[in-house]
């Protein structure tokens, strides 16, 4: 072989990867099962620009930071985004070009997002994901339908051994509200909570001067997970109006997925306070045993599409498909590509006839190849071996022969 | 059965000394061994002996269900875990250290520089306070930065303060305290909970006992 004069012609960046044939073809396969799930339960597939405008991704209830982004400049135009997540597009879509569509909207996506985590997280830049959002409902209705549509997107791949836990990020918004605390202090109190940091937790509590009972409260969030019981702990801690709200919607969500049948796969989890300001309601995260990091992530987001003008309550998840692949692989396997089928040989005199025939056998289903013999005067026999192909129809002089092996 | 990420060391004997107060058998990773994975006899607790600076990485991944790491460690990875027990043991603190009397003279030190082993931690607590550094990373001997002129300060842990002071350098601002910490990885914690929070509980239950005997 010869030395390549650019050594990088040979290499792709860090956080991006080739899917080769059998990986490509059971992405596929999961990609076209959840497009199918996701079209029978009423959502229309939507497709969005890969690269758009930084204003629509930095707004005010962004969820992902700048130094997050791929960004890109050219005079003349403002600063453009490789799409970092998929619901900004819909939201800009259901506010706009659909505003006048009936409610609710039931859209679906199928594709990669790019997004930079810090030279630390070796986490993959570009991700694969496929989703649904559902807008215009404020119901516990339409949170228990994306929740069970996350499910039973899992059942249907093929998945078991996996956990949705739900959270309600207005729990812990009742409490900040009640604590009177400004936004530093209850951001600090919220990364400790999300990181289950409970001595942490308690040191900074003890330096707020806040009622001694929310104090108590706060301390207990982290911990408030486990199963339904969980709600009913929490109830006896709420006092204002918002927290019981937040615990009355959870809980009616959960008592929705009971009565689907789908409660051994709901967990509760109130400590789950991420992307604050972009999630208003009922959260959650799809975990399968195993797998080190979440493959599902969705929530109710009622104030976002009211950034574009109109008033738009909003629910929704996306799933990390090439994690479910891995999943996939860990828990049953997946299968190879099947081989080509049939191995057609014909003579340069018989083209015309040669090609008519694969054609008849391609349009019955059947997948056939050519060959095509080259320099090394390797037989049809010897190739169809290597690659695992099975039959072989040789056509001469009109007949065609079939070789079976 | 669930994985612990273990820092191979003397914090890995300290946390040992708690696990088998336990009643986890420990007794085969207590050895000259040079194997790196272990498993107790009954086969619900597997050990791996990391670097300690790669636990954080084993347990993001869910590798290591478990781990243990010094916050400093913590800090500097800067990884999403859960961060859940204080095993108060190799305690420490994070500092800036330095010559007192060369801090701020000179004309050149509005641009400072910073040896150190922790460029994350060095980055974020100068950017706190609005201050750019310029950062070099060092692997170890850090003291030697500003000994030999290649940096003016220096971040690193500080436990007595004896290395600091026989050199001639002192704490000049202090970043945080540094201990032991339990994490717990984040899916883990949930679909392991039992055997997970058996662990956990009982190491907190044997630290406050601690706590209220001294």
């Amino acid at each position: 072989m010869k030395g390549s004069a650019n050594k990088w012609m040979q290499h792709i960046p860090e956080g991006v990867q080739d899917s080769l044939p059998d990986e490509c073809y059971n992405q596929r396969i999961i990609e076209g099962n959840l497009r199918r799930i996701f079209h029978l339960s009423g959502y229309d597939e939507i497709d969005t620009p890969l690269f758009e405008y930084l204003d629509l991704f930095g707004g005010e209830t962004a969820s992902l930071k700048q130094e997050q982004m791929y960004k890109f400049f050219e005079p003349g135009s403002r600063i453009m985004v490789i799409r970092p997540d998929m619901t900004m597009p819909i939201a800009r879509i259901a506010a706009t070009k659909m505003k006048n569509r009936p409610l609710p909207l039931r859209l679906s996506y199928i594709g990669s997002v790019y997004r930079y985590e810090g030279k630390r997280q070796t986490r993959q830049r570009e991700i694969a994901q496929a989703g649904i959002e559902l807008l215009g409902s404020k119901k516990p209705e339409a949170d228990a339908e994306v929740i069970a549509l996350a499910v039973e997107s899992l059942l249907q791949l093929g998945l078991s051994d996996f956990q949705m836990d739900i959270g309600q990020v207005d729990f812990f918004k009742g409490l900040i509200e009640e604590a009177g605390l400004n936004e530093e202090q209850s951001e600090s109190l919220r990364h400790l909570i999300d990181q289950k940091n409970s001595l942490a937790l308690e040191m900074q509590l003890k330096e707020l001067s806040i009622p001694a009972d929310i104090k108590n409260n706060l301390l207990r969030i982290p911990m408030l997970f486990g199963d339904e019981e969980v709600i009913q702990s929490a109830m006896a801690l709420a006092k204002s109006e918002r927290c019981t709200r937040a615990l009355q919607n959870i809980d009616q969500v959960f008592r929705l997925l009971e009565k689907y049948g789908l409660s051994k796969y709901i967990a509760i989890d109130l400590g789950m306070v991420q992307s604050l300001n972009y999630y208003t309601g009922m959260i959650f995260r799809g975990m399968i045993r195993d797998m080190g990091y979440p493959v599902c992530a969705g929530g109710r987001y009622d104030t976002l599409v009211s950034e574009f003008g109109v008033d738009l309550p909003a629910t929704g998840f996306a799933l990390e498909t090439r994690q479910l692949l891995v999943a996939l692989e860990r828990q049953k396997g997946l299968k190879p590509t099947p081989p080509t089928e049939v191995l057609f040989v014909y003579n340069p005199m018989e083209e015309e006839e040669g090609y008519a025939r694969i054609q008849k056998l391609r349009s019955e289903g059947i997948r056939v190849e050519v060959f095509l013999p080259d320099d090394s005067n390797k037989s049809d026999e010897d190739y169809a071996r290597e690659k695992g192909i099975r039959r072989i129809i040789r056509l001469r002089d009109g007949q065609m022969k079939e070789v079976t092996f | 059965m669930i994985t612990i990420a273990l820092a191979k060391g003397r914090l890995a004997d300290q946390t040992l000394d708690l696990l088998e107060q336990l009643g986890i058998d420990c007794r085969e990773l207590r050895g000259d061994s040079r194997k790196l994975i272990f498993t107790t006899d009954d086969g619900s607790i597997r050990f791996i002996m990391v670097k300690p600076s790669d636990v954080p990485a084993y347990v993001e991944y869910g590798t290591a269900d478990i781990g243990i790491a010094g916050k400093d460690t913590l800090l500097e990875e800067g990884r999403p875990l859960y961060e859940m027990l204080d095993l108060k043991l190799g305690c420490c603190r994070l500092a800036v250290a330095g010559f007192a009397d060369r801090k701020n003279s000179g004309i050149t030190n509005s641009h400072t520089r910073v040896a150190t082993k922790y460029p994350n931690i060095t980055r974020n607590y100068f950017a706190g306070k609005g201050e750019t550094v310029e950062i070099i990373k060092l692997n170890g001997s850090v003291e030697l930065g500003p000994l030999t002129g290649l940096s003016d300060v220096i971040v690193d842990i500080v436990e007595s303060g004896r290395t600091l002071a026989e050199n001639g350098l002192e704490v000049l601002e202090e970043i945080g305290p540094v201990s032991a910490r339990l994490v717990v990885n984040q899916v883990s914690l949930k679909t392991k909970r039992d055997e997970i929070k058996r662990i956990i509980d009982g190491l907190r239950e044997l630290l406050e006992g601690e706590a209220n005997d001294s």
